[in-house]
């Protein structure tokens, strides 16, 4: 049962339609759309930043919204039409007709059981101990590159072979029409290109395909169709070529101008750096594994006053050991690294990649911050005026952790940072789980500050876009 | 775990899983209760004067709860073995507390042989049920308070011990500690800031857990006849001495029973919503 | 593979130490015991064994002669656990029978008593718990709330008492004490399974809602498998990740109701005998039936160590941070 098969025994003039849709919870609008068509061999993406309804839409489009939200309107398979506010009357579609890659790959597969059980549970007729099943999914993993992997448990996967994992369950039921929710999310830039190849496979065998994303490269990828969402509605639509190159809404001006790669900032030329000053921090011959799991070996750098420097690489490659070796968090397997005399008394700093749990999470901000202040003999001035620098108002520190947005927070933790007056920053990730544009301002902020004191800085990052932005100094960990 | 899409819903409903209404009724009625049981013993009469005339008399208004069958008043020697109760928990609890979460912060912040050292010494103790450790050394002294004490606090620190370490040891390694040694903020900072604002709320969880697993067991012992023994005011034993007379006396079982189910219904009242099992 | 037998080799090393570490302790209380026992205890014990009539201070002096209380502190201690590992734990001072006998006999009707007791614990606290987990916040949710709270606050003594008023007094329906026939068990160990119920419940509940809420039982929804498969296949196993480490801690409250349950219904059990040995002096009977009861415990929590690799593939946490 190939699926060239499938496709031909149902034709392909069944295209998608939603000629309305809302989505409420309580008296917030989440989604209020009209007019979506999915039709075979052109695939639609939706983009836009976080809150922005595009997850939601999708899940009100499989039948799969959590109870508190309440869903409106219709949609037609073909010539099958589904009433939007039925959560049981999609049901019998699902895996059949309809399926669903879900967020987070790495949760979406059960931790107890062999990924092959996993995906064969997904196919037609399926039942206990289904020996064509069993095979049915052996081919299938085979198919997205998983030969031989059938027998493994979950936690031994990387994001990226669990997101294909959860490809092969979804599909194996010869569901026509996908949705993809996020499929980016914590992907490194080779695996995201492994699932483009495996989307980009399902539409060229006459599949339907809707994707969420707020990665722009991955709909420019896809090709097809674009919607531009914000706040619930759809503010932009068209060709993906068009619309991601040439915007006509302002939104999605900022959006595209937002991307690493079209940055323009005063920052953006790479400082001239004193090649002959003494180094703040010297590696030589460094090495670290985990078992049988060479993280680096042999590896030798030097970070001078006022240089950029960028750790690259999937996740797992090791960046992040790499970063927190330089600046004497983490223990080396063999080599040494010298830190200069005036990185010493808290002058190196480091920036997290989740904000929230880089401050105490039951008090106020204040508290810690002022502790910070004393410490660094800082006056309240200083603060007040990092504070309005990256444009936050003092009252915000009665605020916990909890209660502040992650950007705001990082912004606060960069303030916090520039308290110490470092002569160099570790930043882990620490704009990976922003918004395009709240990255970009974050960046900008933190690029600011630090090319405004001379001080040295090291990116940890996954995305090569960031690193070529931002740095001139590279180390790619981990190529496969 | 749940997915962004979840998230707006999962913080309207998982707000408030435990009204503040609950605690604030619990720390009334405590606080009753704890007024009768200070307050009681001061203007009531002797608990153990008898008056074998008035065996097993009727509640009227002078005498509420009436008398039991050596014609001693109730409501008095309620309110000594509620005194009696609460005391003694407190200071189990008390010292449960202080040696648990003093072992557990120092056993997670210096690691190395220390932990090992006190991991092994709870790994035994965990064991033992409370009960067994305070029957063990209730055997060495006869029926004395002082022996009660000691077993009950023996048979709790390992709790503190054990949740205090593990937490300890979550909110050192966490970013968020890292950061405040990049800072050099020092342990002050770090016990201030970010270890007992931590804690705070875990072990006021614990100990009104403990002061009703300390209250049961004192109760249980006056019952297996191995704890405080007669004639002192005991709602353990108190309960069992009435238990013969429940069809011709039923006040004289249900006013101990009462006492003892409303103070641990209070304490676990108190609890806050984070539950360290 | 490998790396399970390694994980089993691991749990079983570890629960053996603590085996030995619960066994030292119980001992060096009990030694302590002996250390702390009066001149009148030796009396005491001998009076059990004589009658009062034929005591006087030879047989006082004997029995102080046979704990050894007449050497250095330090001797004692070691000769003490000496014997323990021996495995000799001597003659009971009350009846003069090996004390390993008693406790055998004892132990018999402890185990008998603790898996009914659990299969009651399972099905009314299993039950409790599924049900309130179909509606998290609804009525029966609430009324499972309640039910875990009460029992939490009601000392198994008196649950014990009143059942007994209840059923055995008033309505006539089970005998009271007794363990001749074998509806003798089902009082006691309903006292012990509704003590126990409450936790069962409330640890079944918050399995199965967060099992029923995560990403992969919806992803199991949406790949088209059938409600029941879900519910046999990805819910019941993972909320048994959950449950079964509970019943380790399960295991402690058992007994501590044992000792009670036993002493309130007369069940010729470990506890019975425990308390009667507290009771009576009876220091090599307390130490064996201690040590049986702890080592109860470390058994119990072995199996579901053992119960808990089976189940769940993923390394312990304790190994992924070593």
């Amino acid at each position: 049962m190939t699926e060239t098969a499938l496709v031909t025994d149902r034709g392909t003039d069944h295209a998608l339609s939603v000629p309305r849709a809302t989505v409420r919870h309580g008296t917030v609008t989440l989604v209020d759309v009209a007019d979506l068509r999915i039709a075979p061999g052109r695939p639609l993406t939706i983009v836009g930043e976080s809150g922005s309804g595009k997850s939601v839409l999708a899940h009100a489009l499989m039948g799969t919204l959590p109870p508190e939200l309440v869903a409106e309107g219709s949609m037609a398979i073909g010539p099958a039409r589904f009433d939007l506010a039925d959560r049981s009357g999609r049901r019998h579609l699902w895996g059949r007709e309809l399926a669903l890659l879900p967020q987070e790959p790495g949760l979406s597969l059960d931790p107890t059981m062999r990924v092959r059980a996993q995906v064969a549970e997904g196919a037609r007729g399926w039942r206990p101990r289904d020996r064509a099943a069993l095979r049915l999914a052996d081919e299938r993993l085979d198919h997205v590159g998983l030969a031989g992997s059938g027998a493994a448990y979950p936690h031994t996967l990387s994001g990226g072979m669990a997101q294909r994992v959860a490809y092969a369950a979804a599909t194996i039921g010869g569901a026509r029409i996908l949705v993809v929710d996020e499929p980016s999310k914590g992907l490194d830039p080779a695996s995201l290109d492994r699932l483009a190849d495996l989307l980009a496979g399902h539409v060229a065998d006459g599949g339907l395909l809707l994707t969420i994303t707020h990665d722009l490269r991955l709909a420019r990828r896809l090709g097809g169709e674009v919607l531009v969402m914000r706040d619930a509605s759809v503010v932009e639509g068209g060709p993906a070529d068009r619309v991601l190159t040439a915007p006509r809404h302002a939104y999605t001006e900022r959006l595209v101008a937002a991307e690493p790669s079209r940055w323009r900032h005063a920052w953006t030329s790479p400082p001239t750096a004193d090649r002959t000053a003494e180094p703040l921090v010297s590696a030589r011959g460094i090495s670290k594994s985990y078992g049988d799991h060479v993280l680096f070996r042999d590896l030798s750098l030097d970070i001078r006053a006022g240089e950029r420097w960028a750790f690259t690489g999937p996740s797992g490659a090791g960046k992040t050991t790499l970063g927190n070796a330089v600046v004497g968090l983490a223990s080396l397997d063999a080599g040494s690294v010298a830190r200069h005399p005036a990185t010493r008394g808290g002058r190196v700093q480091k920036l997290y990649q989740d904000p929230t749990s880089s401050f105490p999470r039951r008090v106020p901000l204040e508290g810690p911050l002022r502790d910070v202040l004393r410490r660094h003999g800082a006056g309240e001035d200083r603060l007040r005026s990092l504070l309005a620098h990256v444009g936050l108002p003092p009252e915000i520190l009665r605020r916990r952790p909890g209660q502040v947005s992650g950007g705001e927070l990082q912004r606060i933790a960069v303030v916090r940072a520039m308290l110490a007056r470092p002569v160099l920053v570790f930043a882990d990730e620490a704009t990976s789980r922003l918004d395009l544009a709240t990255q970009e301002t974050t960046m900008d902020l933190l690029m600011t500050e630090v090319t405004g004191t001379g001080c040295a800085l090291l990116l940890v990052t996954h995305d090569p876009a960031l690193a070529a932005a931002v740095t001139e100094h590279r180390i790619e960990l981990g190529q496969a | 775990m749940t997915t962004p899409l979840l998230e707006a819903a999962a913080t309207v409903d998982g707000a408030r899983r435990r009204r503040p209404l609950t605690r604030v009724v619990a720390l009334g009625g405590l606080l009753a209760l704890a007024v009768f049981a200070v307050i009681g013993p001061l203007m009531l009469p002797d608990p153990a004067a008898q008056d074998l005339s008035r065996y097993l008399e009727a509640p009227t208004l002078a005498e509420p709860l009436g008398r039991d069958d050596y014609g001693r008043s109730v409501l008095a020697r309620l309110a000594h073995a509620a005194r009696l109760s609460l005391v003694l928990a407190a200071g189990c609890v008390a010292t449960a507390l202080v040696l648990g979460t003093t072992a557990g912060v120092v056993s997670a912040w210096l690691g190395g042989w220390v932990d090992a050292l006190l991991r092994a010494v709870s790994e035994a103790f965990v064991a033992i049920p409370a009960l067994l450790v305070v029957l063990l050394v209730s055997a060495l002294g006869s029926g004395g308070i002082w022996a009660l004490y000691l077993g009950l606090a023996l048979a709790q620190w390992v709790e503190y011990f054990r949740v205090v370490r593990a937490r300890t040891g979550l909110v050192l390694g966490s970013p968020a500690v890292e950061a405040a040694r990049l800072l050099r903020l020092g342990p002050v900072h770090v016990v201030r800031r970010h270890l007992w604002p931590d804690l705070r709320q875990l072990l006021t969880t614990l100990a009104s857990l403990g002061m009703v697993t300390s209250i049961l067991a004192m109760s249980t012992l006056g019952f297996v006849k191995v704890g405080l023994q007669p004639p002192r005011a005991e709602l353990g034993l108190m309960i069992t001495d009435s238990f013969p007379f429940y069809d011709i006396a039923p006040w004289l079982a249900l006013a101990p029973v009462t006492v003892l189910f409303l103070l641990t219904v209070c304490f676990l009242g108190l609890r806050t919503s984070e539950d360290p099992s | 593979m490998s790396l399970r037998i390694r994980a089993l080799g691991g749990v079983l090393a570890r629960r053996g130490a603590q085996s030995v570490g619960v066994a030292v302790l119980v001992s060096v209380l009990c030694f302590l015991v002996v250390r702390r026992l009066p001149g009148d205890a030796a009396y005491r014990i001998a009076a059990g064994r004589y009658g009062y009539d034929l005591v006087d201070e030879k047989a006082a002096d004997a029995v102080r002669a046979e704990l050894g209380l007449d050497r250095p502190a330090w001797q004692q201690l070691g000769g003490w656990l000496g014997d323990l590992f021996r495995l000799d734990l001597g003659r009971s001072l009350v009846t003069s029978r090996p004390v390993v006998e008693e406790v055998g006999y004892y132990l018999l009707g402890t185990l008998q008593l603790a898996a009914v007791a659990l299969a009651f614990a399972t099905v009314l606290g299993g039950a409790a718990g599924v049900l309130a987990a179909r509606r998290p916040g609804g009525p029966v949710d609430r009324l499972a709330t309640a039910w875990v709270a009460g029992v939490r606050a009601v000392p198994p003594f008196l649950l014990g008492l009143v059942l007994v008023i209840v059923l055995s007094a008033q309505l006539g329906l089970l005998p009271a004490v007794g363990h001749d026939s074998a509806s003798g068990i089902v009082l006691p160990a309903l006292t012990l399974g509704i003590g126990l119920s409450g936790l069962v419940a409330r640890v079944t509940r918050d399995a199965v809602v967060e099992v029923r809420q995560s990403d992969y039982v919806r992803f199991a929804h949406t790949k088209g498998l059938a409600e029941r498969w879900v519910l046999l296949r990805h819910v019941v196993r993972n909320a048994a990740v959950v449950l079964v480490p509970y019943l380790g801690v399960q295991a402690v409250i058992l007994v501590e109701g044992v000792v009670v349950v036993e002493s309130l219904f007369a069940w010729q059990g470990l506890g019975h005998a425990l308390v009667h040995a507290v009771f009576w002096r009876d220091v090599p009977v307390l130490q064996a039936a201690a040590l049986a009861l702890a080592l109860l415990i470390v058994t119990l929590n072995t199996l579901v160590d053992v119960a808990g690799l089976w189940l769940d593939p993923r390394p312990r946490r304790q190994e992924a941070r070593a």
